[in-house]
């Protein structure tokens, strides 16, 4: 009988499961995934919450992020500094939003927040741009792509200020039922 | 410093040329606009207690409670804090629920095991739909279209299980039970041949499989006969379809109404939701970031083709109006020309010849085989017609589209008329000889399908071996075509449907059809076709093969009612001249209770129905009327809150242009203050 190396308590293990929507045995599963990123930083024992962060490079070269347009911009966005340096809170956090089971206001939010590169709280028309430069590469001219930032602030600004609040970004997903099948990493 | 960085920031908003700034970032900086109520609903709920100590106490309590209550019974899950931050959270409850009475803690943790069940229940039922791990492959590989292909046929997969559940369970079983005439159907006889399992005669003639073998027998009670459980059994397969593709069709109308027209809203979704967070290699990366740019680029060229539009003269458009009525009229004259053929195949292959087994083979499927030809040259033949009406793509795709779905209804249409105009020959079973031709409809669409399959794997082997050459370059791989595959799926459905009375099992023989069906279109898509450059757009055209899927059950409801007229005076099969489906459910209602009975004429009579109908009428208007006051509301909504939010900003920058001018008087008298001062000090 081997030894039973602990890495959560039972208590730690139900506040997870209480403020993620991973069960214990996926919550362990992330564990062995955030500890193979860098196994000499990470520790095996977390009884005692270490203050452990791996820096965004580590983890934006894990395969499920790294073909992602914007995984600076998701692990900014999760983490405590805004560098995207990552706890391990933040990482099943992150993962907790991005999976299947989220719901799509919790979604929308975090949605909201990755795509605000310039983080001022709003989409302005040079965040679309660069979401459109994201996603396209340099497949579509300069001006083509203003193009569409412009007609994407047509299209979903409410309140004629050319920006894009929480609630104008609102009220464009919940008219495009693909998001949530879409918006969700599996890990 | 700070008041100095301040004067420059409202100097520059005071200009009054700036109306609309560009630079509206101050705007956003301004004293006054971090206090209004909207800003401080935006920070998180943990600055209530903040709040609470200000005057404004009173706005923000208004204002927030329009946003969402973070209270203490929303999920922690649900919550868009950190997780530090929802353990803090979780603490804090944990202690609230030691002090609050026991009633409530029991009932909380009642919900929380509700939920933690039914959140089980839900994962494994959707563990046990299959296939999941290759459609996510599909997915990434080819898009959300074609994957929206697969899960149709798992769905359609689905609704054949559950009718062929209910026709073992009232149809088979009974019939099984009861026993047979005295030689067993499944001894084989002198004429039978492999050849049956093609034409449905001889074995299989005999079998469960065809009308021939249920005949009517007494159970006990006389509600209880086999063919009273027949009847019962067909019906509810009919309205069970029907609940579950109304159902379908509503649900995604529902989404296709909520995305409004297919113009507005497009290139947003299509910014925000169009990437697939799920992509994990290089190449399927690569594949998304060009189907994406594709899509902007369409949508680009469709604003250019609108603009065009716009701008044609008057000539133009009467040059333009004629050619496409004689394109339509083309294409009526293609339309009418192969129904002729359809009818005239139908009629030579009524006479029999016997010169060679193969021959013979050929000559009964003729039929089958004219309606697929039909259906998979002409479709062809739209596409190019459309290229030359000069409408926009989508609008190019969505006709081709709803003129091969009324041809592939149509030409099936043309069929049955033909059998249903065919005399009456005595001797043999007709119920039986139309089951066949639903039989042979059917086997052949898998034939097809293997046809198929052994035509594209050569082609891309061709392709892979000798990439230079011209006829290569000409053909290349073969490419996916969503709508004429999901059209496909729609029309053997639709022949299930107006062959299961007449042939029990063939919802069983589907099922092991689209089984089949499945793995060699994967193996098609998998091995042998490119990802096709134009995306498909699924939502809204789901609706329209749900609408086709719907037609095509109203069809074979009119076929089957038109039949059961038709073979009035059988002489095989559970419904003979004695036993019809009038007299056996007539002879069962009068074994009911008589209110029961009076129940039941009242609802099959006229009255009831043009009641039924009236009522309806009535509903569908308040609803409609209701739909458009709402939209009507939205319109002035929206101005109203563009109106807002321009009196909003200009009131901020008149505030902070009296505040800077305030200042200024301030200082200026300040230095009149000092000056004065110095002045007396001095004298």
């Amino acid at each position: 009988m081997g030894s039973k190396h602990t890495t959560f308590r039972d208590d730690q293990l139900d506040e997870y499961q209480d403020c993620t929507f991973f069960t214990s045995k996926e919550i362990l599963r992330l564990h062995g995934r955030f500890r193979d990123l860098a196994p000499n930083i990470v520790p095996m024992d977390y009884t005692n919450n270490p203050d452990i962060t791996l820096p965004s490079s580590v983890i934006t070269a894990m395969p499920e992020l790294k073909e992602n347009p914007f995984r600076h911009s998701i692990v900014e966005a999760f983490s405590e500094d805004g560098k995207g340096n990552l706890s391990f809170n933040d990482f099943v956090d992150m993962f907790s939003v991005l999976s299947e089971m989220a719901p799509l206001d919790l979604k929308i939010i975090y949605a909201f927040k990755i795509y605000d590169f310039n983080r001022d709280g709003f989409l302005c028309e040079k965040d679309v741009e660069e979401t459109v430069h994201r996603l396209t590469g340099e497949e579509l001219r300069p001006e083509e792509r203003r193009l569409v930032s412009q007609r994407v602030m047509e299209e979903a600004d409410l309140d004629g200020d050319w920006k894009l609040s929480l609630i104008d970004f609102e009220n464009m997903i919940s008219k495009a039922p693909d998001f949530i099948s879409t918006f969700h990493v599996r890990i | 410093m700070e008041n100095d960085s301040r004067t420059v920031s409202f100097q520059r908003l005071s200009s009054v040329d700036s109306i609309v700034s560009d630079d509206s970032c101050e705007y956003y900086q301004t004293d006054i606009y971090e206090q209004l109520p909207s800003s401080l609903s935006k920070r998180r709920c943990q600055y209530v207690d903040q709040a609470q100590e200000d005057d404004d106490y009173e706005d923000f309590e208004y204002v927030s409670h329009l946003n969402r209550d973070w209270s203490s019974t929303q999920p922690l899950k649900m919550l868009p804090l950190s997780l530090q931050e929802k353990k803090e959270i979780r603490e804090k409850r944990n202690q609230e629920r030691l002090s609050i009475n026991p009633w409530k803690s029991w009932t909380q943790s009642q919900q929380i095991a509700r939920r933690r069940l039914r959140e089980q229940l839900e994962m494994f039922f959707s563990g046990l739909l299959p296939w999941k791990r290759t459609l996510n492959k599909i997915e990434g590989g080819f898009g959300v279209g074609v994957k929206a292909y697969f899960v149709f046929l798992r769905y359609l997969l689905c609704l054949n299980l559950l009718n062929c559940a209910i026709i073992i369970g009232s149809v088979l079983i009974p019939s099984l039970i009861v026993g047979n005439r005295s030689p067993p159907w499944y001894r084989t006889q002198k004429n039978d041949s492999v050849l049956d399992i093609f034409l449905g005669s001889g074995f299989l003639e005999r079998s469960p499989i065809f009308y021939t073998f249920y005949e009517y027998k007494a159970l006990g009670p006389i509600c209880l006969n086999t063919s009273l459980l027949f009847f019962a059994g067909m019906v509810s397969i009919l309205i069970l379809s029907l609940i579950m593709i109304v159902h379908r069709t509503v649900v995604g109308y529902k989404h296709t109404w909520l995305t409004g027209s297919s113009f507005t809203g497009n290139m947003s979704k299509k910014v925000f939701c169009g990437w697939d967070f799920c992509i994990q290699d290089a190449q399927t990366a690569s594949l998304k970031h060009s189907f994406i740019r594709n899509e902007l680029k369409m949508d680009l060229e469709e604003q250019r083709f609108r603009v065009k539009v716009s701008q044609r003269t008057l000539k133009q458009w009467v040059v333009l109006c004629f050619l496409r009525a004689v394109l339509n009229f083309l294409v009526l004259l293609l339309l009418g020309g192969s129904f002729i053929l359809i009818y005239y195949a139908s009629e030579v292959s009524e006479e029999k010849i016997s010169i060679h087994w193969t021959l013979n083979l050929f000559w009964e499927y003729l039929p089958p085989i004219t309606i697929t030809l039909v259906n998979f040259l002409l479709p062809q033949l739209f596409n190019t017609i459309s290229v030359f009406e000069d409408y926009s793509l989508t609008t190019q795709l969505n006709l081709t589209l709803v003129r091969s779905i009324f041809l592939k209804l149509a030409s099936l249409g043309i069929f049955l008329f033909f059998l249903i105009r065919k005399a009456i020959a005595t001797g043999k079973c007709d119920e039986t000889e139309f089951g066949k031709e639903m039989y042979k409809l059917t086997v052949f669409h898998l034939l097809a399908c293997v046809c198929n399959v052994l035509v594209a794997y050569p082609r891309t082997l061709l392709v892979e071996k000798c990439p230079s050459s011209k006829l290569v370059k000409m053909v290349g791989k073969p490419e996916f075509v969503i709508p004429l595959n999901v059209l496909d799926l729609v029309y053997s459905q639709t022949v299930i449907w107006v062959g299961v009375f007449y042939c029990p099992l063939l919802p069983a023989i589907s099922i092991l059809k689209l089984l089949a069906i499945f793995y060699m279109k994967k193996f098609t898509l998998v091995r042998c076709c490119v990802p096709a450059q134009r995306m498909f757009r699924t939502t809204s055209s789901s609706v329209l093969f749900n609408f086709m899927l719907l037609l095509g059950l109203i069809m074979s409801a009119v076929t089957l009612g038109i039949n059961i007229n038709r073979f009035e005076r059988g002489h095989c099969g559970p419904f003979t001249y004695e036993n019809s489906v009038f007299n056996v459910t007539s002879k069962c209602v009068e074994t009911l209770p008589l209110p029961a009975q009076k129940a039941i004429s009242y609802i099959t009579s006229e009255a009831f129905a043009f009641a039924l109908i009236l009522a309806e009428a009535i509903i569908l208007t308040s609803f409609v009327s209701r739909g458009t006051a709402n939209r009507k509301a939205i319109e002035r909504l929206k101005d109203m809150l563009i109106m807002c939010s321009s009196d909003k900003r200009f009131l901020v920058k008149q505030h902070s242009t009296l505040v800077r001018r305030q200042k200024k008087i301030q200082k200026n008298t300040e230095e009149m203050a000092d000056y004065v001062s110095n002045i007396s000090r001095e004298s």
